[in-house]
């Protein structure tokens, strides 16, 4: 669905993008990960058509480049910005942003009707948008960017500042997309979230994929070995190892063990031993 | 263009105008700040004062009882504001628009009103503004009432009835021989005893064929362009172009503001080009002028005495003041990047050219030095080309320099906007 080629850009000394490869399939949710700075950005502006990649190409759905008008059709992109009108209401935020995808009479009301729904929103359609909490407007925002029915979803950040249930609700939504066949782009500084619903993940900084594939994959590539604890007369002692259980089956032959227990790489572990900094902390 | 470009484009400028019209602030800013300082300069130089009353001179160059009762009349009827000066005063007051007409009562109004049936009749000049003709057709009314009212009191008082008819057979003598003298003198003898019976007075229209109570010689005195009639003839152009600026500087926040909050990064990723954002931003800007120098002028028009010259040029300057602030608006809107920076800019680009272009001080009471520096400021043109149709009274080739003006600077703007802002596209 998503073709990004040998991406480069460059502002003028500072190198953005450098030689970045990427492919989205149909009913795949991507996860973006990235520290800031990264290139991630530049890489969606010039996977929406918002930039023009000084090098390489991006191909959306075999039809060419989202400099296209008539491509650009087939997006969706929700901004990590809440991008609403706050003083209309949402049904008409979203009649709105359903025209300007060119979309009109029966078509428009029945897409309106679904977005509605999809953001859980059919009784506050006639509120204005700004009455509305937090997460209200965060499935809103994401419900623009799906009012048109659009093919790939540029979802940025979709759950900053949500409370847990509305975060939950939203990354459900977003599992629905996967199964309505739907390309899903999704950047987030939440590695359980890129966890839990992303099929693959790709870690970029520098401008430059360092890796990409499922969390196992990345984990299992990248996480390092396991490592195990254990407690002896009130100390506690690391071991890594690829082996826990036979490790700790010779310690215990050796002596007591008060306690152990095994730690193993998570996605956080392989970001920050790819990137050498933690995501949350940028 | 495509049919679903043109209603992507409609919609823009419909969400901006719905937008508008939620925003408390930028609507009393676009309509009633205009309005208020509209009347406050206009009560500080000396406008308004009793309205609704027709200013009318009287000449009284009769100086009879008939001629003192007809102007006694005029004196009390509702609607007229009458004083008094010579026959030249009079004149130069109608020219100078300080009085709607001047009603010259000559030297042989008593004597015409004391033969009714026959001789010339009473005759009275008027001179009125062709550019007042409704004023002009109720005077003449308001005349002709006078001049009825006053020969139901001949009838009413059989002394003076006795007298008129003593007078016009006595006249009739004297009156060569005809079918005619000799009908009216039957008809006055008859009504003589008519009313020396004792009986109550009758009233009923009098006059043969081709008789008239009254004659009234219209002139028309063409008004000169020497100045405004009142105060608000130019503090509304003024007020109106304070809420031109208001709602211009307003879309041009807005467009900023849908950068800032991210709404156009959506429209960017839409199939709408960078060019159709800007026309559909500048069209709404086009609508809520417009709308708000039409509310404007039918205001001044309804309540404030502001007289068109012309309504055809009205309208042009009206839409030729639109177009020039939304190019304003447009390279503003794309030159700040922020609200704060797009607010700052607008109001720093705007005032000094208000200041310059008579949108504080009216243009005529400024410094011939600081004239000449208004003509770099399309307010000045903007108040010029809506003065122009009111009461300054242009034609339409005085017009062509103000509203050409306008709307260079306006093409200039919308032009230097869009290839800024498609500059911005990566």
């Amino acid at each position: 669905m998503l073709a990004l080629r040998d991406l480069h850009k460059r502002f003028g000394e500072r190198v953005a993008v450098d030689g970045l490869s990427l492919e989205v399939r149909r009913g795949e949710i991507l996860g973006l990960l990235g520290p800031n700075g990264a290139g991630k950005s530049t890489t969606i502006h010039m996977a929406v058509g918002l930039l023009e990649p000084d090098r390489g190409e991006v191909d959306v759905d075999g039809r060419g480049s989202p400099r296209n008008p008539a491509v650009r059709g087939m997006l969706g992109v929700a901004p990590q910005a809440i991008a609403l009108y706050e003083a209309l209401t949402p049904e008409e935020n979203l009649r709105f942003f359903g025209r300007v995808q060119g979309l009109s009479g029966a078509a428009l009301a029945g897409r309106v009707e679904w977005a509605l729904a999809f953001a859980s929103l059919g009784d506050r359609r006639r509120d204005r948008t700004a009455e509305l909490s937090g997460g209200m407007k965060r499935r809103l925002n994401m419900a623009a960017a799906l009012v048109h029915d659009p093919a790939l979803i540029l979802l940025d950040e979709p759950t900053v500042g949500v409370d847990p249930q509305s975060r939950n609700a939203i990354l459900d939504r977003v599992v629905e997309l996967r199964g309505a066949e739907r390309a899903v782009v999704y950047t987030t500084h939440y590695m359980d979230e890129a966890a839990r619903i992303c099929d693959r993940i790709a870690i970029i900084d520098n401008g430059r994929m360092l890796a990409l594939g499922t969390v196992a994959d990345l984990v299992s590539r990248h996480g390092g070995d396991p490592t195990l604890v254990v407690v002896e007369g009130g100390v506690e002692r690391r071991i890594a190892t690829r082996d826990p259980a036979g490790e700790l089956s010779r310690i215990l032959s050796a002596g007591r063990v008060d306690d152990f227990r095994v730690e193993r790489a998570d996605l956080e572990a392989v970001f920050l031993r790819l990137t050498g900094r933690r995501l949350r902390d940028e | 263009m495509s049919a679903s470009r043109i209603r992507a484009i409609l919609a823009l400028a419909g969400k901006d105008l719905r937008l508008l019209s939620r925003n408390r602030a930028t609507l009393f800013f676009a309509l009633a700040w205009p309005v208020l300082m509209a009347l406050f300069f206009g009560y500080v130089f000396g406008g308004g004062g009793e309205k609704g009353r027709i200013p009318v001179v009287v000449v009284d160059e009769d100086r009879t009882g008939e001629s003192t009762r007809l102007v006694a009349l005029l004196t009390a009827t509702a609607g007229l504001e009458i004083t008094s000066a010579p026959r030249e005063e009079a004149t130069r007051l109608v020219r100078q628009g300080k009085r709607s007409a001047a009603v010259i009562v000559p030297a042989g109004y008593g004597e015409a009103a004391g033969r009714l049936f026959h001789g010339a009749p009473r005759k009275l000049e008027l001179e009125v503004d062709p550019a007042r003709t409704a004023e002009g057709a109720m005077l003449e009314g308001i005349l002709t009432g006078a001049a009825m009212q006053s020969m139901q009191e001949l009838f009413t008082d059989p002394s003076k009835t006795l007298g008129m008819v003593d007078r016009t057979i006595a006249d009739l003598g004297s009156a060569p021989e005809s079918e005619g003298r000799d009908s009216t003198r039957k008809f006055l003898g008859e009504l003589r005893s008519f009313v020396e019976r004792p009986r109550p007075a009758q009233t009923g229209e009098g006059g043969g064929p081709g008789w008239k109570p009254l004659e009234i010689e219209r002139r028309e005195v063409r008004r000169e362009k020497v100045g405004p009639s009142s105060a608000f003839d130019f503090t509304f152009p003024q007020g109106i172009l304070w809420g031109v600026i208001g709602s211009a500087l307003g879309f041009a926040l807005s467009l900023v503001t849908e950068r800032t909050r991210g709404t156009l990064l959506r429209l960017e990723t839409s199939p709408l080009s960078r060019l159709d954002v800007l026309v559909g931003k500048a069209l709404a800007c086009f609508v809520a002028i417009t709308a708000v120098e039409t509310v404007l002028l039918l205001l001044g028009v309804a309540f404030f005495g502001i007289h068109p010259a012309s309504w055809l040029l009205l309208a042009a300057a009206t839409l030729a003041v639109a177009v020039c602030f939304v190019g304003i608006m447009m390279t503003v809107a794309v030159l700040g990047k922020t609200e704060q920076a797009a607010g700052g800019l607008g109001w720093a680009i705007m005032m000094p050219l208000s200041m310059f272009g008579g949108g504080m001080i009216p243009l005529f009471v400024m410094p011939a030095w600081m004239q000449t520096v208004s003509n770099l400021s399309p307010v000045k043109w903007g108040i010029v080309a809506l003065e122009g149709a009111t009461w300054r009274g242009f034609s339409a080739a005085e017009m062509a320099t103000p509203l050409g003006v306008l709307v260079l600077v306006g093409l200039a703007g919308f032009a230097l906007g869009v290839r800024l802002f498609r500059g911005g596209e990566g």
